[in-house]
């Protein structure tokens, strides 16, 4: 069949007799299923008979705009955090292979990895940890996170590095 | 009418977000509560998913790379969390989600938020028994006048097969209110 049909007055298609009016292809085919939703539709209420309380969209912007503001009070410097256990870990890297290049069969004492770290922590520079680190992204580490104070807990617990952290970390939170 | 791309722009910009994410609540804050509240029923979880909707969009749109509309976009999300609350709820109650959508209409008489009368309460008790899609697609196209195009842009399903859907909808429906009331 032809994409345009061409319709002729007694309703049957012709080549010879046009009368210039086209349908869109497949009009005639769907023209009865249309109708019949048509009519099935036309049974089937249509009211909103759902309602909502008077004020709701009225305070809805301000009650989500709170929603997604930093809190105020319970912002953590979250690069800090962060970057306490990675720093600790360059550190060590750090210090680690500057002793073991010169001297394989030195013994490390915990104090003298403590000493070293607590020396040149302030030393250590985002390019050292970045380069330590090659595979984290610190894009995801997005300065407007904030951590509620049952997380901290929970990871806090949960930390391995829970002994150094309470020793050299300096958290300072803003009550 | 809201110029999209621009709106866009202002929330990818940290200067401008805030200001921007205002509009966008103030511009498509109602259609999306509607668009919930269908298929979660009650208002409170419909005010609930509308807000995790908006805090996804918020943290989400940084990443949003215009190869939608933002509205298809957003009635995705909105999509989503609504059906994930529903299912969160059904494994709650250890029941079927098909369960769980009855159920929730079995509530609406006693809801003060609800002022159907029987025909359209049934007509909601009708709309719970579809298959999911069919249910989103009678939605939006009988209550809220979408184009097949624009739902076909947010369910991601091609026109012809949206029509088909529709069309099962509808006859379901009627069959199940024929049933009801006679």
């Amino acid at each position: 069949m032809r994409e345009n049909a061409k319709h002729t007055q007694d309703g049957k298609l012709s080549e010879d007799i046009k009368t210039g009016f086209t349908v869109p292809e497949n009009y005639f085919k769907g023209i009865e299923d249309n109708f019949l939703l048509n009519l099935s539709e036309k049974k089937l209420p249509k009211n909103n008979v759902f309602e909502i309380p008077k004020t709701y969209f009225e305070e809805f912007d301000d009650h989500i705009i709170e929603k997604i503001k930093p809190k105020k009070g319970k912002l953590i410097n979250f690069k800090k955090i962060k970057l306490i256990p990675v720093a600790a870990t360059v550190a060590l890297i750090i210090f680690f292979g500057a002793n073991f290049s010169f001297n394989n069969n030195s013994e490390l004492s915990s104090d003298e990895i403590v000493n070293w770290v607590d020396v040149n922590i302030n030393t250590i520079s985002s390019d050292d940890i970045a380069f330590a680190f090659t595979d984290l992204n610190f894009d995801d580490m997005n300065p407007y996170f904030t951590i509620e104070s049952e997380d901290i807990i929970e990871s806090l617990i949960n930390s391995d590095d829970i002994d150094f952290i309470i020793e050299h970390a300096n958290i300072n939170e803003i009550n | 009418m809201i110029d999209e791309i621009a709106l866009v722009e202002e929330l990818q910009n940290i200067q401008t977000k805030e200001k921007a994410f205002r509009i966008l609540i103030k511009e498509y804050k109602e259609r999306l509560y509607w668009h919930i509240r269908k298929i979660v029923i009650s208002h409170d979880d419909a005010d609930d998913v509308l807000q995790n909707t908006f805090i996804k969009i918020f943290k989400g749109i940084d990443n949003f790379k215009q190869d939608s509309k933002l509205y298809s976009w957003m009635y995705r999300i909105a999509t989503n969390e609504s059906i994930t609350f529903i299912n969160k709820r059904a494994r709650e109650r250890n029941i079927d989600i098909t369960e769980m959508k009855q159920e929730l209409v079995s509530n609406l008489q006693s809801d003060r938020w609800f002022s159907g009368n029987d025909i359209e309460l049934i007509l909601q008790e009708a709309v719970a028994t579809l298959p999911e899609k069919q249910q989103l697609v009678f939605n939006m196209k009988y209550f809220d006048h979408m184009k097949y195009q624009e739902i076909s842009d947010i369910l991601e399903t091609s026109v012809g097969g949206l029509k088909a859907s529709y069309f099962h909808a509808v006859k379901k429906i009627e069959l199940y209110i024929k049933k009801k009331t006679h």
